[in-house]
């Protein structure tokens, strides 16, 4: 997909600094549904919410392409576009469900098989000789351009010029097999449902306060000050209500604490912060739970998949995991000025239910939109938002920490409150937008001597 | 006084200490086991293994009253007023009311569950928003003196995305 770009990137994207229209020019936003949302591997769901042939779920695969993940008859998972071949009305309309026998349009009765196959039309002798060829795929429920799942997660993308998932996820993908290890069965499933959370500002803001270390100290610390103040009001013996108020101070962790968990970026956008450490580390692991991993590890390897810490992980643009809590964020925008974040929470396979009760418990006060850490961050997002409107600067800087980006054959590494996870964004944002990332990749590859 | 009347009388005052809002008096109107709980799904049965908007033991009431007026809480720089209006108030006998139970804390009294109808119109970030909720109220009683065990929003829009809410409806 070798576009001409129709705007000069340079001029809106350099090494340090970003032009501030990329978070208020509704022309910019679209132009972003299309080369990044329309070309990167986008996060669908997990195949755990389509366990038997039949079950779907449905989402967008940007902000208003609707696609439907459903479970087919031989096993597979298909991500179809929820268009009728027909009219084009949408086929499923429930969030998630069962369907029996064959996808039906409740227009005029066109079905399909679950691989997206026109299987009927009503009355179907009225197309006779007219042209009308029932087995071209315009009139199939398409499938998207690519579809492939690891470890479960089901990605997508518009584009056939998407190089393979794996190669796509890069040296990020170690996240999703920390997040499955962390399973004594090495398997993971969505569990307790999801919690939706509307940000009345541009999508980037999440996506650059994941692994911004400098503000959770600021942002976080009325929160934090008011546990400790209670946990200074109790008894010696309140063993639980401190136990359980300490899962907050974490938030409000030192600048040297951050520095010291180092932030690694990948291509295409990819970034994490931790890896030998994060805010995460000095949870205590439940007694029973670490019994299970050393019976289906052992010691040696159980330690391992726990050293392995990250806080958060971003696989650009649309996913962001948190391996240690089993907790995802999902980014669905909708427009410049808003989107919405899903929260889903995964069961660990083989461990005890309280490893699942404390991700919810974690995702209940850190997520959700009644939560003590969410809604202060979607407040400087909007404080953002709304600041960015002034004209007396038309540049938003991540100079930190810049020449010291280490460079590794397959990644970038440096310290923890470096900004070079906004320097991998914005490098992959601007290859997106100029429609020149995968085709820069590829040839890439080639002359390394990779096949394709 | 009856008692439909003094419970009543106790719903109206809860509401009327968020309506201000007065958290640190609204909190000391539950039991020590006391919780508040807003599920995240329809007649969702499960608390723990099941996620919720919020599902507060006093532990988190007494951190959020406490950061609801801290300076540095940045969502909380915004004014936020309500006005309930509780309507449909049904008192019922609660058959798993045992107030003997282990678990039923220091205080000993009958229990009720109270049901009601709330409308609570909500000014943040100078703008009103509605929200529409089934109340579940399951009260300690002592006479015609109440203390919460556990209040139940059920939201008629529980899975819907939400936006950011800093105060407990």
């Amino acid at each position: 997909m070798n576009r001409v770009p129709d705007r000069n990137f340079d001029a809106l994207v350099t090494p340090t600094r970003i032009h501030r229209s990329l978070y208020t020019d509704p022309a910019l936003f679209e132009l972003e549904m299309e080369r990044i949302w329309g070309q990167s591997w986008i996060f669908i769901g997990h195949e755990s919410q389509v366990p038997n042939p039949g079950d779907f779920f449905t989402t967008h695969v940007n902000h208003n392409i609707p696609v439907v993940m459903i479970r087919d008859k031989d096993g597979s998972v298909n991500v179809l576009h929820n268009r009728c071949g027909h009219k084009g009305a949408k086929v499923v309309e429930a969030r998630s469900g069962t369907v029996r026998g064959a996808l039906r349009c409740g227009y005029h009765g066109w079905s399909y098989r679950f691989d997206g196959s026109l299987l009927k039309i009503p009355n179907e002798k009225g197309y006779e000789n007219t042209g009308f060829d029932p087995q071209s795929a315009c009139y199939s429920m398409q499938r998207l351009a690519q579809v492939d799942s690891y470890r479960g997660f089901v990605f997508a993308t518009l584009s056939s010029d998407a190089p393979p998932l794996q190669s796509w996820m890069g040296g990020a993908k170690d996240c999703f097999d920390n997040l499955c290890d962390r399973a004594p069965e090495g398997e993971v499933e969505v569990a307790g449902g999801v919690l939706r959370y509307e940000h009345e500002c541009n999508w980037k803001f999440i996506l650059e306060n994941l692994n911004d270390t400098m503000h959770p100290m600021v942002v976080h610390e009325s929160v934090v000050k008011a546990a400790e103040q209670y946990i200074a009001t109790l008894p010696d013996d309140a063993v639980n209500e401190r136990r359980e108020a300490e899962i907050i101070p974490p938030f409000g962790a030192s600048y040297e604490k951050f520095e010291d968990s180092g932030i690694t970026g990948f291509d295409y956008g990819h970034h994490y912060d931790g890896g030998k450490t994060s805010i995460h580390a000095d949870y205590s692991v439940d007694p029973e739970y670490h019994a299970a991993m050393i019976a289906s590890y052992g010691e040696e390897r159980t330690r391992e998949i726990y050293a392995f810490n990250t806080h958060n992980v971003c696989f650009y643009p649309s996913l962001t995991i948190k391996c240690a809590v089993q907790n995802i964020r999902v980014i669905r925008p909708i427009s410049v000025g808003r989107f919405i974040v899903e929260t889903w929470s995964f069961r660990l396979k083989g461990a005890p239910d309280s490893m699942l009760q404390r991700t919810l418990l974690y995702s209940r006060l850190i997520n959700s939109s009644m939560g003590m850490v969410g809604p202060d961050d979607l407040e400087v997002y909007r404080r953002t938002q709304e600041g960015l409107a002034s004209p007396s600067n038309d540049w938003v800087e991540f100079h930190r920490q810049y020449g010291k980006d280490q460079q590794l054959p397959d990644r970038v590494v440096g310290g923890g409150t470096s900004d070079l996870d906004m320097r991998t964004q914005y490098r992959a944002w601007k290859a997106y937008m100029e429609g020149s990332i995968f085709s820069a990749k590829r040839s890439e590859r080639a002359s390394m001597g990779e096949t394709q | 006084m009856n008692q439909r009347q003094a419970v009543e009388d106790f719903l109206y005052h809860e509401a009327s200490l968020l309506d201000r809002p007065d958290l640190d008096t609204w909190v000391s109107l539950f039991t020590e086991d006391g919780r508040y709980w807003m599920p995240a799904a329809e007649d969702q049965a499960d608390p723990i293994n099941h996620i919720s908007h919020v599902y507060d033991d006093r532990v988190m009431m007494e951190i959020r009253r406490r950061n609801f007026v801290h300076p540095r809480a940045s969502s909380k720089d915004w004014p936020v007023r309500c006005s309930h209006l509780i309507g449909n108030i049904r008192i019922h006998i609660d058959p798993s009311a045992d107030s003997s139970a282990p678990d039923s804390g220091s205080a000993t009294g009958d229990v009720l569950t109270v049901t009601s109808n709330q409308h609570v119109v909500v000014w943040y970030r100078d703008e009103q928003r509605v929200y529409a909720y089934r109340g579940t109220h399951r009260l300690l009683c002592m006479g015609n003196q109440f203390a919460i065990r556990e209040k139940r929003v059920d939201l008629i829009n529980p899975d819907a995305p939400q936006r950011s809410l800093i105060i407990y409806l």
